[in-house]
């Protein structure tokens, strides 16, 4: 057997683990456009704030490809692939030939069609060479595009290292993915807080300078600034897969089945490249984030190697971390009308509690968690308890007022997960359905 | 892979295990008195809320926490299969809280790292067992549940 892995990243580990979990011997090529071997993607943002170094980056070992006698060939691309010979054409100059071939290639960063995009000093933040772009800016006045968490993530970094940030975006409310109004404003306030000067509902129109940018125009004014971060987004890399007529689905990433297989035979997709169930929306949807890849690598490998594994599906979640001082995370949709094929049968309800700097608020829909925000200190501890409900599906009805509580914790819902054992045959659940309580 | 069973029939719910885990492993005193009166104050990474029985990490088959930590702050032991935080790397993003079933990962507030039990993987025996009165905490070998269903 021949292993195949495009993509350097979390999913395609992710996948080396699993094959060699079950297929100690077979070669594995790897390959990953990126010239700086096993970093995290999510840490970028912790590397321009000069929290982290930037060997503190890799969530591997430096010798992980050697040690499971993977060949990696870093900063290769693959140029193109053929199911029909099973081959892939690398721009080293050489053909690989694979039995079974991974797809994990990520996303891309949207650049937006604005005039004036491309003079320098502006920047997205997705790859190791825009960190330290963004990491050498010079100038003491920014603005970031898009406050999504990157978005935010990336204004706090700039402003730990003494920049003046404006945050600008379109949509009504920071973190319109991750949180709804209320949240948001909660959001804003601290960063409003640290400094940093926040404007929504405004577009950027175009960046003016010459040659380097000088400010950006949005719909009501113009903001002067030396750089500029955009962060309105990633878009699955799908270059490859459509070459090789690889399904593309109606969100734009690569569609894949229950065992993380393409439209192509032998050719399995993992990670923000492709399209899965979402348990919360009951749709299709790109859930690109960091322990989804890894999950779906893991599904890959393993029935790559020959196993026969189903995904169960995913579900977006975020955690803004320590970056704005308290902890705040949601889960799911953050909105009733996020969920589709909703008809008349469904029912929603919305629960909320809220104290000045703390808010929980969980969506039901007939009966089962579809998305949860938890913000400060207090709220957000058990929340995993609240993301296995979500992720099974559980009717949760009868337990509304546990799952609310300030106290909850596992050993309350414990009953409710018996009632619902076929869900829960893992080890670690059954021995403590065994002690009666 | 050795595990804590807690046998619900002897745990009394007297908390001397959460008084004694966070005293042993997380404070700066070492001793109870100490400890008590120390800011801030020691966190246990073991529960006892609810029911009648010590609840600590399950150190899960498919780790949800693994998968979640972007750093790979959270570690599986290759010997005893024990899953532990790592902490001069951790960065205090929660997505290990975000995802574990149990709720037992704490986000300490005070220190940026996330507080789980390792079963004491630097002592050689959890203190919770050590100390119980009842003799409810004990270490036993991981049941195989495949095999019986």
């Amino acid at each position: 057997m021949r292993y195949v892995l495009i993509g350097g990243s979390a999913a395609a580990v992710s996948a080396v683990e699993a094959i060699r979990s079950v297929d100690k011997l077979s070669p594995i090529d790897l390959f990953s456009d990126e010239k700086t071997p096993l970093f995290s993607r999510v840490l970028l943002p912790y590397y321009v704030a000069e929290e982290l170094s930037k060997p503190l980056l890799n969530f591997r070992s430096a010798d992980f490809f050697e040690e499971n006698k993977v060949t990696a060939h870093i900063g290769v691309r693959v140029r193109e692939i053929d199911p029909q010979s099973k081959t892939a054409a690398a721009d080293d100059g050489n053909t690989y030939a694979y039995d079974k071939l991974l797809l994990a290639t990520g996303g891309n960063a949207i650049i937006p069609k604005i005039p004036g995009v491309d003079k320098e000093g502006i920047s997205p933040l997705k790859t190791m060479q825009d960190a330290e772009n963004i990491y050498n800016f010079k100038g003491d006045r920014a603005v970031v595009i898009g406050a999504g968490s990157i978005g935010v993530e990336s204004c706090i970094s700039l402003m730990r290292r003494g920049v003046r940030v404006t945050l600008l975006e379109q949509l009504g409310h920071v973190l319109p993915t991750v949180f709804d109004d209320e949240a948001a404003g909660i959001i804003r306030n601290l960063i409003e807080q640290m400094g940093i000067e926040v404007i929504t509902g405004e577009r950027a129109i175009e960046f003016t300078g010459n040659g380097r940018v000088q400010s950006v125009v949005t719909s009501t004014g113009e903001i002067e600034c030396d750089n500029v971060i955009l962060s309105v987004g990633v878009r699955p890399a799908v270059e490859l897969a459509e070459k090789a007529g690889i399904e593309i689905g109606m969100m734009g990433g690569i569609t894949t089945d229950g065992g993380m297989m393409t439209s192509c035979q032998d050719i399995y997709a993992a990670g923000d490249v492709c399209e899965t169930f979402d348990i919360a929306r009951n749709q299709i949807f790109i859930n690109a984030i960091w322990p989804m890849a890894v999950e779906q690598g893991r599904i890959a490998g393993s029935n790559m190697a020959g196993q026969d594994k189903q995904y169960g599906g995913s579900v977006r979640m975020n955690s803004i971390g320590n970056f704005i001082g308290i902890p705040a995370m949601s889960m799911g949709v953050t909105r009733t009308d996020e969920c589709s094929y909703a008809d008349e049968e469904c029912h929603f309800q919305e629960i909320k509690k809220r104290t000045q700097n703390t808010y929980k608020k969980i969506i039901l829909k007939n009966g089962c968690i579809v998305g949860a925000i938890f913000i400060g200190v207090g709220q957000t501890q058990r929340s995993g308890i609240i993301s296995i409900l979500l992720r099974r599906q559980i009717d949760v009805s009868d337990y509304i007022q546990a799952l609310m509580s300030n106290n909850l914790n596992f050993m309350d819902i414990l009953p409710l997960l018996r009632r619902y054992g076929d869900k829960f045959t893992e080890p670690e659940y059954k021995e403590l359905m065994d002690t009666g309580l | 892979m050795q595990v804590i069973k807690v046998d619900p029939k002897k745990c009394t719910g007297c908390h001397q295990c959460e008084l004694w885990c966070a005293t042993e492993i997380a404070s700066v005193a070492k001793e109870l008195a100490g400890a008590i009166n120390e800011e801030p104050q020691p966190v246990p990474r073991v529960y006892v809320e609810g029911k009648k029985l010590a609840l600590q990490c399950r150190h899960c088959v498919e780790a949800p926490c693994l998968d979640a930590c972007p750093n790979g702050t959270m570690r599986r032991d290759a010997e005893t299969g024990l899953v532990y935080v790592h902490e001069p790397t951790c960065i205090a993003c929660w997505m290990c809280v975000m995802v574990c079933p149990f709720g037992i990962i704490n986000p300490s507030p005070t220190y940026k790292v996330a507080i789980k039990c390792d079963l004491c993987r630097n002592m050689g025996y959890p203190i919770c067992a050590e100390v119980c009165p009842t003799q409810a905490i004990t270490v036993e070998p991981r049941q195989d549940y495949r095999k019986v269903f």
